[in-house]
């Protein structure tokens, strides 16, 4: 979707409820999140680059729809417009000596 | 490397049904959950179905469950648990964590139904310990054996807050409000009148202000919200909780769909980021199908139609299984499915407003924001009669696909959506046809709608799901629709048996200007 | 369709069209920045190990991260008010045998006859720098001056601060053609506008190449695909950018957070499926069982993560920073073959001098596109 970078959302305005936590893996505040959106960090995925909000442990399963909830707010559209992020794995985290053993021996 | 003809990667409803149908055409199916016991959320729901009697109607998804790992496991299907699918990749394969190792497998087809994770709503202090997930209090009480807490308040009227609601009061907890910041209760009418009898309050149109304590949940405040979602001043009420339960919808669990490059679409009616699939849940991905909660957030009944659908397609398309013959089976499951998504909770229906049911009666406004249908308002509804003698009164006031109580009658007394209506249609009771007090009608509503009433000699049958049950003899008070007391009531029957498959069948006796009240039953304290 | 003006036109919003877009910004000019993604660094930007080095590097490229370095990192969080995660405490090259520390020796004598400052050093010595290293491990290149940071940091903080100094920056919008008018290349069609600038920079990583095509230039780039880890933050454990002869992994721990981000290689990069890049069933475990026996300490950590992406090989694996003599008006800026995000900021500067003062302040004669002529 063409996307005019210029355009002012507006400014940052602090709200009362910027201290919430809506990240718990990365600890993320909501007013982190709008401050970034007023910066520019216009789409999920940047917000998850920048911020680190939703790349933690759980990849986002908490706090993914709150964070697109925020995004959308701040851009006055509705959250199922914007972007989906990316789906990475492995989709449950997985200890570095676990994954390395991928290549026994099938015993059927 | 390992290759079979079908994975499945979930255990729940969907996965089992889609591995029984592939396994019984002839396929080699393998099913992975990352759970250590299958069916997903089946073995939690210790409450009756809806739906309709071929497609286990009436029956507690416990039961429902048993009966799944009954078919599979006759079927042929292995089905692996404590094994994580982390990831689908090119070719069909997937990589699999299973204890300390991991599995790389691939298959010819791939049936993901990874069902749905709960929502989470952020307000002040939603970080502390003690605010948890309805669901996540439902493994607690139904799987576990453990009371989440003493006092709870539950945000959220969808049907998951009110079935889980009132499961915590069979399991002794105090639910000391439902709360929805929608203006109506979103779930089954009957779902919250089971709730609004014993007494629990609704506070529609309200949001959660803040949960408070330092080290975990003491207490809730609750405040009105405007059109505009704001909090409207003064309106604010504190509970004393140590509970606050979170039934704020369901999300589609569809990550594993987009790794495996399916198309994918945000769609607000399927409750999020689902797979684009056709009608036999295919996605883009020629070969790879999605059923269940992942493709769009139903009822278990759906999840299971929609994974016999996917299982058959899958066998079809491998060769397992003529087109004709799948002609002939999805002929009945997508007929059965249409039904199910018909009436006002459908998935289409989302987001319409709708004033009367689909007979003309117009809706209760008071079960709607207050969960119970006011004494004024009961009688316009068709099930609700009054005959000589003993007879069933049908307090079902809302457009859902159900049927059970039609087949439940010996005598053909009650009808749902007579002349091939549909099973949404409202039930009608026929005097003519001689009710004779059965209960097995009452028994087998899932939404315990269902009341025989005597009006002369003032006798109430209700159905009754609480422990310690009541003795014969016993005096208590009689209660309301709303929970509050009617009048002294006297049991005079308790009846359990294998065929109300344990909802027990509670007879009393109240003053006979009170028999078209009363409609529950208190010890008197 | 609209037309849109500017000083420079820049086509990519990868971290070296954001750096460019800044400097440029920063002097007063005006440009804007065409991404053809919804999201700013969707290419190699976000896709690589986050490694600031100077060691292992082609001498022809060798200034670049140097002047990098020693005159752009050490400010670079200050100047963009952001953190960028940069820590400079050195890069180690590991060698497990006889055969592999001999390259390492080869590229460590290059690398002190272009002036800097390298060693070998022994597998105790290893150890001594970094105690988490395995036994196996017998000798290694060191290099105190090279570091990493956070490339997604750093792509969005160039693109953040360039906004904020007034760049213009258009996403989701795909560019089709680069065309000249009388001779000099000052025009680029995109599917939903046309843009018009005194000077093109072409910074668009694997898509360059056609673009380059559209006025008659060819770069030699090819696709690699390149797969990216990263773990659970975890407490500090040390602060060094990793490599190692073998080129099994590559990678470091994030400074601030705790995450270890690798880089990953199956050995298959450049026989990688075309399409939407994926991240192989296969390449993240193999990376796991390599960078086990260089750090046994690890094997608790947890994979979050894993990504993939193509990057922009070229034939001689560095980059094009070129104006040419048959383009006037366009700048090439390509072929960066996935160690561009350590001279980004270099880069970025250099591109802006090109750009508004016609030349760059370091001799980048070597990096022409002229030099790809038939042998």
């Amino acid at each position: 979707m063409l996307q005019d970078r210029t355009k002012n959302t507006g400014g940052f305005s602090p709200a009362p409820d910027d201290g919430l936590i809506i990240c718990r893996c990365e600890e993320i505040t909501k007013g982190e999140i709008r401050r970034a959106i007023q910066d520019g960090l216009l789409t999920l995925t940047e917000l998850r680059r920048f911020l680190r909000a939703g790349m933690g442990l759980c990849q986002g399963q908490t706090c993914g729809r709150l964070v697109k909830s925020i995004l959308a707010r701040e851009l006055g559209v509705p959250p199922a417009a914007l972007e989906p992020v990316v789906s990475r794995a492995p989709v449950r985290p997985v200890e570095m000596q676990v994954l390395a053993r991928d290549q026994e021996i099938d015993h059927d | 490397m390992q290759r079979c003809d079908l994975i499945v990667i979930g255990a729940g409803p969907a996965g089992l049904s889609a591995a029984v149908e592939a396994a019984r055409q002839g396929m080699r199916v393998t099913v992975y959950d990352e759970n250590a016991r299958p069916g997903g959320q089946l073995f939690k729901q210790i409450h009756k179905f809806f739906g309709s009697r071929e497609h286990k109607a009436k029956i507690r998804g416990i039961r429902i469950g048993e009966e799944l790992l009954q078919e599979a496991s006759a079927a042929g299907v292995q089905v692996e648990l404590d094994a994580v699918v982390t990831g689908i990749f090119a070719d069909k394969e997937v990589t699999v964590r299973q204890g300390e190792r991991m599995l790389r497998r691939k298959a010819d087809t791939l049936i993901i139904a990874t069902g749905a994770s709960e929502n989470m709503t952020s307000f002040e202090n939603w970080t502390l310990p003690g605010v948890i997930g309805a669901g996540a209090a439902q493994t607690m009480m139904n799987l576990h054996g453990v009371r989440p807490g003493e006092k709870i308040l539950m945000l959220g009227s969808g049907n998951v807050g009110l079935v889980v609601g009132f499961q915590l009061l069979q399991a002794g907890c105090q639910v000391v409000a439902v709360a929805d910041a929608l203006p109506g209760i979103g779930g089954y009418g009957v779902h919250a009148a089971k709730l609004a009898r014993c007494g629990v309050p609704f506070y529609t149109a309200h949001t959660i202000v803040r949960a408070e304590g330092v080290e975990r949940v003491t207490g809730a405040v609750i405040g009105a919200i405007d059109q505009n979602w704001h909090i409207v001043p003064d309106s604010e009420k504190h509970f004393d909780v140590d509970t606050i339960c979170l039934a704020v919808g369901l999300s589609p669990m569809s990550r594993l769909c987009g790794l495996a490059g399916c198309v994918m679409e945000d769609n607000p009616q399927k409750a999020g980021l689902v797979p684009v699939v056709d009608a036999l849940g295919e996605t883009s991905v020629p070969g790879i199908f999605a059923a269940g909660d992942v493709s769009g957030i139903e009822e278990a009944s759906s999840a299971m139609i929609e994974g016999r659908i996917a299982g058959l397609a899958a066998a079809h398309r491998m060769g397992f299984m003529a087109s004709s013959a799948l002609d002939a089976r999805l002929a009945e499951l997508t007929g059965a499915l249409a039904s199910l998504r018909a009436g006002m909770f459908a998935p289409g229906s989302k987001g319409k407003v709708f004033t009367h049911t689909a007979e003309g009666c117009a809706l209760s406004a008071s079960l709607l924001r207050r969960g119970f249908v006011a004494d004024e308002e009961i009688d316009r509804y068709p099930g609700v009669t009054r005959a000589r003698g003993v007879h069933p009164v049908l307090e079902c006031t809302q457009n859902i696909p159900c049927n059970p109580c039609a087949d439940a009658c010996p005598r053909q007394c009650i009808t749902v959506g007579a002349d091939g209506g549909t099973i949404t249609a409202l039930p009608v009771f026929d005097a003519a046809r001689g009710c004779t007090g059965c209960g097995l009608c009452v028994a087998a509503c899932s939404g315990q709608a269902i009341f025989l009433v005597d009006e002369e000699a003032g006798e109430i049958t209700l159905p009754y799901e609480f422990l310690p049950l009541p003795q014969k003899g016993e005096q208590g008070m009689a209660l309301g629709r709303d929970g509050q007391p009617v009048c002294p009531a006297e049991v005079v029957a308790v009846r359990t048996s294998a065929a109300f498959d344990k909802t027990n069948l509670l007879t009393i006796r109240v003053p006979a200007e009170y028999a078209g009240r009363a409609r529950f039953y208190r010890k008197e304290r | 369709m609209t037309e849109h003006n500017a000083d420079v036109v820049i086509i990519g919003g990868g971290i070296m069209g954001c750096a460019a877009a800044y400097y440029i910004a920063k002097r007063g000019a005006s440009v804007l920045v065409l991404e053809k993604e919804d999201s700013i660094g969707s290419g190699g930007s976000s896709r690589n190990g986050g490694g600031v080095r100077q060691s292992g590097r082609d001498p022809r490229e060798l200034p670049i991260a140097m002047h990098g370095i020693q005159h752009i990192w050490p400010t670079l969080a200050a100047e963009l008010d952001v953190d960028v995660e940069y820590c400079q405490k050195g890069n180690l090259r590991l060698g497990k045998t006889a055969a592999q520390l001999k390259i390492l020796e080869s590229l460590t004598q290059k690398a002190v006859s272009c002036g800097l400052d390298v060693r070998m050093i022994s597998g105790d010595e290893a150890r001594e720098i970094n105690p988490y290293l395995s036994r196996e491990v017998m000798g290694a290149s060191w290099c105190p001056t090279d570091g990493h940071a956070n490339p997604l940091l750093a792509t969005l903080g160039f693109y953040r601060k360039a906004r904020q100094l007034g760049a213009r920056f258009i996403s989701g919008e795909t560019v089709t053609a680069i065309e000249k008018i009388r001779g000099r290349a000052c025009r680029v069609r995109g599917a939903q506008g046309v843009y018009a600038g005194g000077t093109i920079i072409l910074a668009a990583g694997l898509g360059s190449r056609p673009l380059a095509w559209t006025v008659g230039l060819d770069v030699p780039l090819q696709p690699l695909l390149l797969e990216t880890l990263v773990t659970e933050a975890v407490d500090t454990m040390f602060p060094q950018m990793l490599g190692t002869a073998a080129a099994d992994f590559y990678g470091h721990q994030s400074v601030h957070h705790g995450s270890f981000v690798f880089g990953v290689t199956s050995g298959y990069e450049p026989y990688a499926r075309p399409g939407l890049p994926r991240s192989s069933a296969g390449a993240a475990a193999a990376a796991c069982r390599s960078i086990l026996t260089y750090f046994p300490a690890l094997e608790h950590i947890k994979i979050i993560r894993s990504w993939a992406g193509w990057i922009d090989d070229c034939a001689d694996h560095v980059p094009v920073l070129s104006f040419t003599d048959e383009v006037p008006g366009l700048i090439l800026a390509c072929g960066f073959s996935g160690h561009g995000f350590g001279i980004s900021p270099a880069v970025g500067r250099l591109l802006s001098e090109m750009a508004l003062d016609g030349r760059p302040a370091l001799d980048l004669s070597a990096l022409r596109q002229s030099r790809f002529a038939a042998k």
